[in-house]
């Protein structure tokens, strides 16, 4: 497989000692009618192969944006990718020629939606859409793209993958649907996914079912995986890094288990303390106060300062706080982390 | 799908004993003295007026006269004309030609409706778009009793491109201005409705899937954004046949095809009551049939519907 | 709630619509071929119905703006007085068929269950016959000679028309319906009619007069199609339809007669379909 890929992809430039995938100062904005949105405001982050970085935040801070602009699917107008960085093994994918660009999605990185329904097409059986990929990317006829297809809907545990290969997205429950999404992903094995909110949909049942292959399917393969949610609890199990993002930041990095113990920022700390334990069980459930900005009208200094109990006057000024090395591998924006890690 | 193919097919038998009906009863309704009407200004004699009464019973009761419409109809014997020729001979002998002419006018109309309305979808607000908008408006203006004559006036006779008239044995080309004209009666609902549709399947999820799958703008719009986008288009189909049969009737009339349309627009002149109402029912029997054929199409076309 | 809600809704579009080139264009021409109808004589001071046999054909002149056709009559004053029978026409057939697809369209949407099921099928079939077909076998006959058929094409065509207009109520009725504040009303015991003029046509009302204001182009069409096939207008109405039957046998010796007609009708039908567009575009939030 990697052969063809070398002959059929070849990206120039490439340095296998680079990082799988680094971002750096990305931003991306959308101009509206009502004024131009900052979804993005320099997010960074790197990944490693077979590592799975989840990327937390609540809905509209720039986490499914930034994916996106990973991907190369923005629709432009009306986003704009003004500034920064997405490295993929050194090469910055951003200044690649559309042609080349095409050929590192999907092939290089994959990426999986939150509602399978709405994002698979709803007129073509999954066979077609499956087998779509190896005849656009590697040529194959017909016949050999659907045989694959069916041993892909066989790798991601669909039974009777033969029959159903031949059935229609509607035709599927919602796990079954995220898995032939996940099928479709992996099927020229990337060496990233991005999972963008893989089971929001689903019951809980399903959910872990959906994580726990996602996570198999890392290890077999050695696949970095940047897994998108607003759950804590869904990364705590899988996740090996989180990055925290609020309006259109990283706030917070750090391995996952220094997170969960002892979090380096007001909003991280604001977000663990809303999830529901059971040995807190009986008191009241803290909620974060007040609402994310509006991406058009984004607070100067710290974004977070509004809803913030340790915010003093430094925070509500311009430059925002950079991001403090808080502990090896840590980095946190918060001028006051001292306060918030409790030392 | 069984039992989607089954719920249309009773649907249609409801509206084909309902359609025709009404055009019966429409019939009734207006008869004053058909034979009096066939004569003209001229007395007409007991003797004839017996045989006319006798022949399309029209001495007989309402229900009487319907029974004997829809025994004829449902036995293809459609009687004679006023004029005294056997009506589902003038039909056969005027389909072909009707045929050829109405298929090219449909693929004509839906060639240039698809193409241009994913294009203006394409790139919506751009000047492509804008004179699409307005030329759409001219077309849904213009009805085909205004173009036709233009047409022939000026492409046939003075610019002298097309001929302007021909026979049952038309070749293609022959019927082309026609075609053309016939075309531009449903090509404006077919452009807009595809415009829309293709806009509304840009923004959808699917797209943003096919993108990332890493396939060429090209692939993402002709093969996953239009195949959902011509289903609103194929039910369309269905109402633009009757617009097509509508306009058949000026088209043919007006470049002299002796097709279903022309004879039509004769017994219309000719005030022929029982060519005339032949002639409507089995269009309205082709109406339903197409229609029927379309929601199967439409079945086809979205996966959804087929297995309900 | 639904009061304040509907105005400003209808205050939004306004002020789209007073924004619109396309509405105003097309305001100002209704309103001209409103008082074409209503004063032709205004427009010419020729009489249509004096037609000298030796004027035959003759080309335009000061006197005649767009010549004489075949009987020679002054086809500027025709193709003038024929807008009045033309929108008599289109204007009545429209009133009828917008009230029938009101009652219709309402009924099947309140009542529901059997009458929805009966209305909902008849709409279908009458949707089965094409127009134009009904339209021949209806009217074929009604206008004698000595009748200029006004009457009959009205009814015709209101009588087969109606079926938009009852869809559009149907579903905006069962919409209303089904919200909140409707149910509401109808648990504090408002009665049908109180729902019907306070809460459905409020809210519906837009996509009606979009639908009826296309409808009113598509029928003065549909009347001279009739015409022209020699069912519809006769006698000694004069209409657009029956000027192009006519001139088109001596569109090679004379073009204007059949030119002229046919672009007072299409420019008509244009006015009122690009009124109705351009009020749907005001009224549709999805475009906005």
């Amino acid at each position: 497989m990697t052969d063809i890929k070398g002959q059929v992809d070849a990206l120039p430039g490439t340095d296998p000692r680079a990082p799988l995938l680094q971002i750096n100062d990305l931003h991306v904005e959308f101009h509206t009618r009502d004024g131009v949105a900052k979804a993005v405001n320099g997010a960074s982050f790197w990944l490693n192969p077979g590592e799975t970085l989840a990327i937390l935040g609540e809905s509209g801070c720039g986490k499914s944006v930034t994916a996106q602009a990973i991907m190369g699917i923005l629709e432009t107008p009306p986003a704009h990718i003004t500034q920064g960085e997405v490295r993929y093994r050194g090469v910055d994918l951003l200044k690649l020629p559309e042609a080349q660009r095409r050929k590192v999605r999907a092939n290089r990185i994959a990426m999986i939606f939150q509602d399978a329904l709405s994002a698979l097409n709803p007129v073509y059986s999954v066979g077609f859409q499956l087998a779509e990929l190896f005849r656009v990317h590697r040529g194959m006829s017909r016949g050999d793209a659907r045989k694959r297809a069916v041993e892909l809907l066989d790798q991601v545990r669909i039974p009777g993958a033969k029959s159903r290969v031949h059935d229609y997205p509607h035709q599927f429950s919602g796990g079954m649907r995220q898995r032939v999404m996940i099928a479709m992903a992996l099927a020229l094995d990337p060496e990233v996914l991005i999972a963008d909110e893989p089971t929001t949909a689903l019951d809980v049942t399903v959910q872990a079912q959906i994580m726990g292959l996602l996570a198999e399917l890392r290890r077999e393969r050695n696949m970095g995986l940047v897994l998108i949610t607003h759950d804590m609890g869904v990364v705590a199990d899988v996740a090996d890094r989180i990055s925290v993002m609020y309006a259109g930041r990283v706030v917070e990095e750090a391995p996952v288990y220094d997170i969960y113990a002892r979090p380096g920022h007001p909003y991280t700390r604001a977000l663990l303390e809303s999830i529901p334990r059971l040995d807190l069980k009986g008191q009241q459930l803290s909620v974060i106060q007040g609402l994310p900005p509006a991406l058009t009208d984004i607070p100067a200094g710290c974004a977070f300062h509004p809803r913030c109990r340790y915010a003093k006057d430094p925070c509500r000024q311009d430059p925002a706080p950079p991001a403090y090395s808080i502990a090896p591998h840590r980095t946190a924006r918060c001028h006051f982390f001292r306060e918030v890690l409790g030392e | 799908m069984f039992r989607y193919i089954v719920r249309r097919l009773l649907q249609m038998i409801l509206t084909f004993f309902g359609a025709t009906f009404v055009v019966f009863a429409l019939m009734f309704a207006n008869q004053d003295d058909p034979i009096q009407a066939l004569a003209g200004e001229k007395p007409v004699s007991d003797n004839v007026r017996a045989v006319l009464t006798e022949r399309y019973h029209l001495d007989e009761s309402f229900p009487v006269q319907y029974w004997y419409y829809m025994k004829g109809l449902l036995t293809g014997d459609l009687g004679r004309s006023m004029a005294g020729r056997d009506i589902g001979e003038m039909l056969s002998g005027a389909w072909p030609v009707t045929l050829k002419l109405s298929a090219l006018a449909i693929v004509v109309a839906a060639l240039i409706a698809i193409t241009a309305g994913v294009w203006s979808a394409i790139r919506r607000g751009g000047f492509f778009d804008n004179s699409t908008l307005l030329m759409t408006l001219l077309l849904l203006a213009v009805p085909i009793v205004v173009l036709a004559p233009v047409a022939q006036l000026v492409f046939a006779m003075e610019l002298r491109w097309f001929p302007a008239t021909t026979t049952a044995r038309a070749g293609l080309y022959d019927l082309l201005l026609p075609a053309v004209v016939l075309a531009c009666s449903v090509m404006a609902t077919q452009l807009r409705v595809t415009r829309t549709s293709v806009v509304e399947n840009l923004r959808a999820d699917y797209v943003r899937t096919a993108r990332a799958k890493g396939l060429t703008p090209r692939r993402v719009t002709w093969v996953h954004v239009l195949r959902n986008s011509l289903i609103p288009v194929i039910t369309l189909i269905g109402v633009d046949l009757g617009m097509l049969m509508s306009g058949a009737i000026i088209v043919e009339e007006v470049f002299n095809i002796p097709g279903v349309g022309f004879n039509l627009a004769r017994g219309i002149r000719a005030e022929d009551g029982p060519l005339v109402v032949g002639f409507v029912s089995v269009l309205v029997v082709v109406f339903l049939v197409v229609n029927l054929v379309v929601d199967l199409l439409y079945a086809a076309l979205d996966p959804r519907i087929r297995y309900e | 709630m639904s009061d304040t809600r509907s105005r400003s809704l209808a205050g939004d579009a306004w002020t789209d619509l007073r924004h619109n080139k396309i509405f105003w264009a097309s305001g100002v021409l209704v309103a001209l071929i409103l008082l074409m109808a209503v004063v032709p004589s205004l427009f010419t001071s020729a009489d249509p119905a004096v037609c000298t046999l030796a004027n035959q054909n003759q080309g335009p002149s000061s006197t005649a703006w767009f010549g004489y056709d075949f009987q020679g009559c002054d086809v500027f004053a025709r193709t003038v007085y024929g807008t009045r029978d033309s929108l008599e026409v289109g204007l009545l057939s429209t009133l009828l068929a917008g009230v029938l697809g009101l009652i219709v369209g309402m009924a099947a949407g309140w009542f529901g269950g059997v009458v929805d099921a009966v209305l909902s099928r008849l709409t279908d079939i009458m949707l089965g016959v094409p127009l134009l077909l009904a339209a021949v076998v209806f009217s074929g006959r009604l206008s004698s000679p000595f009748e200029d058929g006004v009457f009959a094409v009205t009814l015709t065509l209101g009588l087969l028309t109606w079926t938009a207009a009852a869809r559009v109520m149907r579903s905006a009725v069962i919409t209303a319906k089904s919200q909140d504040y409707v149910a509401a009303a109808r648990m504090l015991g408002a009665g049908p009619a109180r729902l019907v003029f306070r809460h459905v046509l409020p809210n519906s009302i837009a996509s009606f007069i979009v639908v009826i204001t296309i409808l009113l182009g598509t029928n003065i069409a549909a009347e001279a199609t009739l015409s022209y096939l020699g069912a519809g207008l006769g006698g000694d109405a004069i209409s657009w339809g029956l000027q192009i039957a006519e001139a088109r046998n001596y569109a090679r010796i004379a073009a204007s007669p059949l030119v002229w007609p046919s672009v007072f009708l299409a420019v008509t039908v244009l006015a009122f379909i690009m009124l109705g567009d351009a009020i749907r575009d005001a009224f549709d939030p999805k475009l906005r």
